[in-house]
């Protein structure tokens, strides 16, 4: 477990807590029917 | 929607490029007003029939003839009164934002109804062109339309369309484009109510001119004055004007003769506007034959037969299913358990990716989000049958069926077209609660919307129902459905008794005409809805798999994954589960990653069940061999697929029951599960609270985590009373072997 795996270990996590954050609040879960924003603005 | 700024008729000339032309397409519920902006711009808006599908404005932009154009779908309404959320959105774009054109799509086979919402549009002063829509359906019944006529009598444009068959579209676009180009001769004529409508609307137009001469720059003329006579309350409020500001005695000659109510007046007016003209413009050929809608309705809107028969399509949905898309998901786990693990393990070694990170992508994203892929075929297949309801018109007989029932809860119909797409996604189900007009309804519906089986949900149960009800899966799937459904009537009837008193208001829900939908628009239709679970394994559910990784490796180099983080949460959870039958930390540690959406519980799963590296005895096949493989299985998921469709019609099954065990999971969750554990599990992932996305939906439709609160401590509460009864009351009459 080197540091190389470490800082490997920390981009992978952040990048997937991007994904998630993006994914889950930005983008309502890509919820079917939701094209055009439909559900976001309101 | 992009941007949200007015495009009045006016602000056009002086900018460099020539703005699109705004043209809003209004017209009654159900006319293919969706379908003719997809058949035109290439969209892909939400379509069914029934009325009320779109419930807000939706917006296409594409170029004719060199013009850019920028088409609004807007909800479906009778008319422009403000009482439905409807009416509201239409008309106070309409009149707010003010489109250069209008295209008032038509039923043709309705005309005069149609006529009544034409009228109204009319006094809006804005051109009008328009399209007599679902013309082919008219043609069938042998109508015949004076097309001149209706164009000389109204002043508009007309073209008759088939949004479906796609014709008479250009014809259309050629008339927006030579309407547009010349607006002052095209403005709709101006209808005669009455001499003493008029006079009276002449009268308020001088004092208005007088007193109030800022509005006429706000709003539409006659409009304005046709509305503010019969007393439109929301407009009243907008300007701010104090109800005794008009002098009483413009209304009064009009009160004596035709009675108080100014409101029925006018609408009177306008109907007898609509009843003459459609008097004149349509030949019907007078012999009247029963038409297969009737015929049909006539069974399937039986007072007795009504709710089993649409038990009996939805079991017959679910059969079809499973059986169909079975092989296709054993395919991908196959090929995503094999040649597709093996390969990414060969690759990362190749670049001397570190140990961990083949694990990671072996045990933690293949195991985590293949699990999932693999059921994307059911959803698909799922999704493709929902669609096919829809786009029929039977969903809306089920609607009408289950009317009764939505009564008991104090709902009325309306409220079950958002549980209708909660079985697709509860979320946008969330969302559509937003055209119940009032607020104890939106919040009761959004409730129980959870409890609608969502396709999120059908991962879990085809993993188990593939374990342990090898013989009936289609069944038992149903069987929780109808559960979901039966538990969301008996809650809204508790709730109604509790927290929300009142009673529903009365609501009519118009029937469509059967329609059988054109194949690729069910395709695209299909896709559009199934897309999207794509998309979440592709993103979340990726990230999600990756976190379950870490958690599951965490502390680093322990040695059991009982050990775990994730572990040991769920060890901590799983004596709360033991009375449920699965009180493990496995299932526990899935449920609790499962919050963030329902899949997960299944990816979970893969990831804990997942075979530790070298434990995989596959004998090394080369690449063009995996290939080869991955081909030839596929033709054989196909074969079965098809022949399982066979055996669904009666004919005994050919392909089944020969088939060797599928993947190490299968094999251990049948460890640690039993039949009865097993559907207690199920019942639980049904009911336990809504997923992370709903929860959102939910506090930003109602502005705080309140109701969110409600429904997560009522449906845990439910989730785990109701698989207790099942685990624990099957186990005392003897099936918990
Ligand atoms: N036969 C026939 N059917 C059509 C035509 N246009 C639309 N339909 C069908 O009519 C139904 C309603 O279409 P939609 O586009 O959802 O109607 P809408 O006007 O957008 O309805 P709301 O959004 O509910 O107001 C669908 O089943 C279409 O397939 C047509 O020209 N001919
Ligand atoms: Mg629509």
């Amino acid at each position: 477990m080197g540091a190389f795996d470490i800082v490997l270990m920390i981009v992978i996590l952040a990048g997937a807590a991007w994904l998630l954050y993006r994914s889950l609040w930005k983008k309502k879960g890509h919820c079917p029917g939701c094209d055009g924003g439909g559900c976001g603005d309101k | 929607m992009t941007e949200q700024t007015p495009h009045t008729a006016n602000d056009a000339v002086s900018s460099a490029a020539p703005r699109p032309l705004v043209v809003a397409v209004a017209g009654n519920p159900n006319v293919g007003k969706s379908t003719l902006i997809n058949a035109i711009a290439g969209t892909r808006l939400q379509v069914g029939n029934w009325p009320g599908v779109t419930v807000e404005k939706k917006e296409a932009l594409f170029e004719h003839n060199g013009r850019k154009i920028r088409l609004v779908d807007l909800p479906g309404t009778y008319s422009l009164s403000p009482y439905t959320q409807e009416e509201i959105i239409a008309r106070d774009y309409l009149v707010k934002l003010r489109p250069d054109l209008i295209v008032n799509v038509v039923d043709a086979t309705n005309l005069e109804r149609n006529l009544y919402l034409t009228v109204q549009l009319m006094e809006l002063g804005i051109p009008v062109v328009m399209a007599l829509n679902i013309y082919d359906e008219a043609e069938a019944k042998g109508y015949r339309f004076n097309l001149h006529g209706i164009e000389t009598m109204l002043g508009v444009g007309v073209v008759p369309t088939s949004a479906t068959r796609r014709s008479g579209l250009t014809e259309l676009l050629d008339k927006v484009l030579e309407t547009a180009a010349q607006p002052a001769d095209h403005a709709p004529r101006i209808l005669n109510y009455g001499d003493d409508v008029e006079t009276a609307v002449a009268l308020l137009g001088d004092t208005l001119r007088r007193e109030h001469p800022a509005l006429f720059a706000l709003y539409p003329e006659r409009w304005l004055l046709l509305r503010l006579m019969e007393g439109d309350e929301r407009l009243r409020q907008e300007i701010n004007l104090a109800q005794d500001a008009l002098p009483e005695e413009i209304f009064h000659h009009l009160r004596r003769g035709h009675g108080e109510d100014l409101e029925a007046l006018m609408a009177d007016a306008r109907y007898s506007q609509a009843a003459g003209l459609a008097r004149e413009v349509l030949f019907k050929k007078e012999e009247r034959r029963v038409e297969m809608t009737e015929r049909i309705d006539r069974v399937v809107l039986n007072r007795f037969l009504g709710i089993p028969i649409f038990l009996a399509a939805m079991w017959l949905v679910f059969k079809l299913t499973f059986d169909l898309s079975k092989p296709f998901g054993d395919w991908i786990n196959d090929m995503a358990g094999g040649p597709f693990k093996h390969w990414t393990t060969v690759l990362l070694g190749l670049v001397g990716a570190p140990d961990w990170t083949v694990s990671l992508a072996t045990e933690g994203v293949i195991s985590g989000v293949g699990f999932v892929l693999v059921f994307v075929p059911v959803i698909f297949m799922m999704m493709f049958f929902i669609t096919f309801l829809e786009g029929s018109g039977y969903m809306a007989r089920a609607a009408f069926v289950m009317d009764r029932a939505m009564h008991a809860m104090g709902l009325h119909g309306k409220s079950f077209i958002p549980l209708l797409l909660g079985f697709g996604c509860n979320v946008p189900g969330i969302y559509a609660t937003r055209t119940l007009e009032n607020p104890r309804d939106k919040v009761l519906t959004a409730l129980l919307i959870p409890l609608m089986s969502c396709g999120a949900r059908l991962p879990v149960y085809v993993l188990f129902v593939g374990a342990f009800f090898p013989n009936n899966p289609g069944t038992v799937i149903w069987s929780l459905y109808v559960l979901g459904i039966a538990l969301a009537i008996v809650m809204g009837v508790f709730f109604k008794r509790t927290l929300f008193r009142g009673e529903a208001p009365m609501f009519i829900m118009e029937l469509p005409p059967y329609r059988m939908p054109s194949f690729t628009s069910l395709c695209l239709h299909t896709w559009e809805k199934g897309k999207h679970f794509l998309i979440k394994a592709g993103t979340y559910i990726l990230a999600v798999s990756i976190f379950v990784w870490f958690l599951l490796n965490l502390p680093w180099g322990v040695e059991h994954k009982k050990d775990s983080y994730l572990g040991q949460a769920g060890q901590v959870m799983a004596p709360v589960l033991s009375p449920l039958g699965f009180g493990t930390w496995q299932a526990a540690s899935s449920l609790i990653t499962g919050v963030i959406a329902k899949e997960i519980v299944v990816g979970t799963m893969g990831e804990i069940y997942a075979p530790k590296k070298g434990e995989q005895k596959k004998p090394e096949a080369s690449f063009g061999e995996d290939l080869q493989e991955i081909a030839v299985s596929f033709g054989k998921a196909v074969k079965e697929s098809a022949s399982n469709v066979v055996s669904t019609f009666g004919v005994s099954s050919l392909a089944a029951d020969e088939k060797e065990d599928r993947g190490p999971l299968k094999a251990t969750i049948q460890q640690t599960f039993t039949p009865l554990s097993a559907y207690a599990f199920m019942v639980f992932v049904l009911l336990y609270m809504p997923c992370v996305v709903v929860a959102i939906a939910m506090r930003q439709e109602f502005g705080s985590w309140k109701w969110f609160g409600v429904a997560f401590a009522y449906q845990s509460a439910l989730a785990w009373g109701m698989a207790m009864i099942v685990y624990q009351g099957g186990q005392l009459l003897g099936w918990g072997v």
